[in-house]
């Protein structure tokens, strides 16, 4: 056995931080080493977990397995062993450190290491080691970095132009879609617009996802006094953050966030949001995922606060294939309620069924829907109805309902009135209540709670979203799909890239 | 505590260097600053403990003493025992790596010491360009670069 010793060591024409930034990652080198065909960390940890160990597959077809002994961010080295390896290399360690050059803001890089070998072998892996690994390295790094700059330089530039664009008081080119005069889906018109930056407590955003909401068909249809004409429809979104307004707190430039709001606009590839009304995502939820922000807490709220349902209780959703149903269903599946809900067709019935609802329940022929209920319920009603369709069945609703059971009334697609005879809901101590989602809400940090439940929910895949998604240039026939009852689960517009 | 740090490289080999660099007595060879430099009581230049005594070309004389000397890591560790700088437990290191691509050297060059706070900004210019970059401009036009 020969005790080899290999040095080698090279400058690198960029600022240590940079150099730093690439080779602290100990599972960076099939990046740039020309022959490092794969890194791979066992056990899926990052690359700058001290005992971590990552697998490499050379270009030769070389396997090997090398543990990170040592890493400090502070003096910008790494000491590093072999575990495994095919070739006859013993005790091998090794060590990478880094050194600013100030006079000129370049970085020294230094790759060391000492290792036993058999005599005969120890020359080859001499050269092998020194040659091969350390300074072929040497010059893939070398052109990775340079790379790497050229990128940012570029991106640097779109940056420039961003934050150019950004200064106070400039406007921002984008298209909106723009309702003027109330009618059917085809009163949607795509136009070009700037927006402003945002005032104090707002963010500017550019949109990647957009939920549509039965609340924007109505404002469409000029049967909501809170939407004035002209006007751009749209509750809900989801977007990256391109810049921030005056006395904004723990939002950044850069973030993706969701948001919900009352002021209708979402319907658009950029605008400014009040920040309040915005929450940071979470990794494992999707932008077209948390879109579905409104529709999620409007569960959230049903389930927690309005209803207080418990398990064991049975709650009836109306429409619960639609966008809060589908939802809605899962939820209370989750939160171990039966479920009952109601549907337009057979496809919709197995839709719901995959969903959380025991008993989807066809409504489209003539069917007896309280009998149905009762049937299913065993005679005692439902503790929880979700009612959706207006005046229509609240009547039914009210029949259905168990002792203290109680109706929560939302949506009101046709704003028509619904009479209520109180006298009939003393006789049971039943509640019919309509709830505002956006009234509950006025502590945004109940908000953010409710959206976190929700994520969370995606994020364990409790709860699975179904999106049917339109670029934002076919809202019309996003609208058409919604309007014609063709939908399962939620709508979605897609902006942006 | 201030820390003052600057590294270059130079286009010779390290051992070449080296023997420029660990003369302790050898400053007024090659850095622009200095008009003349001697060992107090005659020890040798490389005797850990030596004191060098040197006059600036402005006329100011600075008193410096070798704490550690390394031909194996190519690095000499000093501190200043009187100078006309209004600064305390000044040390300072010289260390040379060889640079095996293309056989060149990094070195560098880093000082520790205590001052008035009004004064960090001023003294650390003072050592950092003034005595270490000035050093290394030298060097480098020394090796040809």
């Amino acid at each position: 056995m020969m005790r080899v010793s290999i040095i080698r060591s090279t400058v690198i024409d960029a600022p240590i931080d940079q150099v730093w930034a690439v080779l602290r990652d100990f599972n960076s080198h099939d990046r740039w080493h020309p022959a490092v065909a794969r890194s791979q960390m066992e056990n899926d940890l990052d690359g700058d977990v001290v005992g971590g160990v990552r697998r490499l597959s050379l270009t030769d077809g070389t396997e090997l397995r090398e543990q990170l002994l040592s890493h400090s961010d502070r003096e910008y080295t790494l000491t590093y062993c072999i575990l495994d390896s095919s070739l006859p290399l013993f005790d091998y360690l090794a060590t990478v450190r880094l050194k600013p050059v100030t006079d000129g803001k370049k970085t020294f890089l230094e790759w060391r290491s000492q290792f036993r070998a058999p005599d005969d072998s120890a020359p080859k892996l001499e050269e092998l080691v020194g040659r091969q690994v350390y300074e072929a390295g040497f010059t893939g790094l070398q052109k990775f970095i340079a790379e790497q700059r050229e990128l940012s330089r570029s991106a640097t530039l779109d940056e420039t132009m961003a934050v150019a664009a950004a200064l106070p008081g400039e406007h921002l080119p984008s298209t909106a879609v723009i309702v003027e005069t109330p009618g059917g889906p085809d009163v949607l018109s795509i136009r070009n617009v700037t927006v402003p930056a945002p005032e104090s407590q707002q963010v500017r955003i550019r949109h990647t996802a957009i939920a549509v909401n039965y609340i924007d068909l109505k404002h469409r249809r000029g049967i909501s006094s809170a939407f004035n004409l002209p006007g751009t429809p749209g509750m809900e979104g989801v977007g990256e953050i391109i810049d921030i307004g005056e006395q904004v707190n723990g939002l950044f430039l850069g973030d993706r966030i969701a948001y919900m709001s009352r002021i209708p606009g979402a319907y658009a590839d950029i605008r400014c949001i009040e920040a309040d009304a915005c929450t940071p995502l979470p990794d494992g939820v999707s932008d077209i995922e948390a879109a579905m922000m409104l529709k999620g807490v409007t569960a959230a709220l049903l389930l927690s606060r309005v209803f207080r349902a418990a398990p064991g209780g049975t709650i009836l959703i109306e429409a619960v294939a639609g966008g809060v149903g589908h939802l809605l269903s899962q939820w209370a599946k989750a939160m171990d309620l039966t479920v009952i809900g109601t549907v337009s067709t057979d496809a919709k019935a197995k839709f719901s069924r995959d969903r959380g609802c025991d008993y989807p329940i066809v409504v489209a022929d003539n069917i007896h829907l309280a009998a149905e209920v009762m049937r299913i319920t065993n005679g005692r009603g439902v503790d929880h109805w979700v009612h959706s369709s207006g005046a229509h069945w609240l009547d039914t609703a009210i029949t259905c309902l168990a002792r203290c059971g109680h109706c929560a009334v939302i949506g009101g697609r046709d704003g028509q009135s619904i009479p209520i005879d109180v006298n009939v809901l003393k006789q049971r101590s039943l509640t019919v209540s309509a709830p505002v989602c956006f009234d509950y809400l006025d502590d945004r940090s109940y908000l953010h709670r409710l959206a976190h439940q929700f994520f969370a929910k995606i994020q364990a895949r409790i709860i699975i979203p179904a999106v049917e998604t339109f670029p934002l240039s076919q809202v019309s026939e996003a609208h058409n799909r919604i309007e014609s009852r063709q939908t399962m689960g939620a709508v979605v517009l897609t902006s942006g890239r | 505590m201030v820390k003052v740090y600057r590294s270059t490289v130079l286009d010779a080999p390290a051992e070449r260097v080296w023997r420029d660099l660990r003369d302790f007595n050898g400053l007024a060879n090659w850095h622009p600053s200095i008009a003349s430099s001697r060992i107090e009581k005659g020890h040798p230049s490389d005797k850990v403990g030596c004191v060098r005594n040197f006059q600036l070309k402005d006329g100011a004389q600075v008193r410096e003493k070798l704490l550690s000397l390394s031909d194996y890591d190519y690095t000499y560790t000093y501190s200043i025992l009187d100078s006309p700088m209004d600064l305390s437990n000044y040390v300072a290191t010289v260390r040379l790596l060889p640079i095996t691509e293309g056989n060149r050297c990094f070195i560098e060059w880093s000082a520790e010491f205590d001052c008035a706070p009004e004064k960090v900004a001023e003294l650390a210019k003072t050592v950092g360009d003034g005595v270490f970059q000035t050093g290394f401009d030298a060097l480098k036009k020394r090796h040809g670069q």
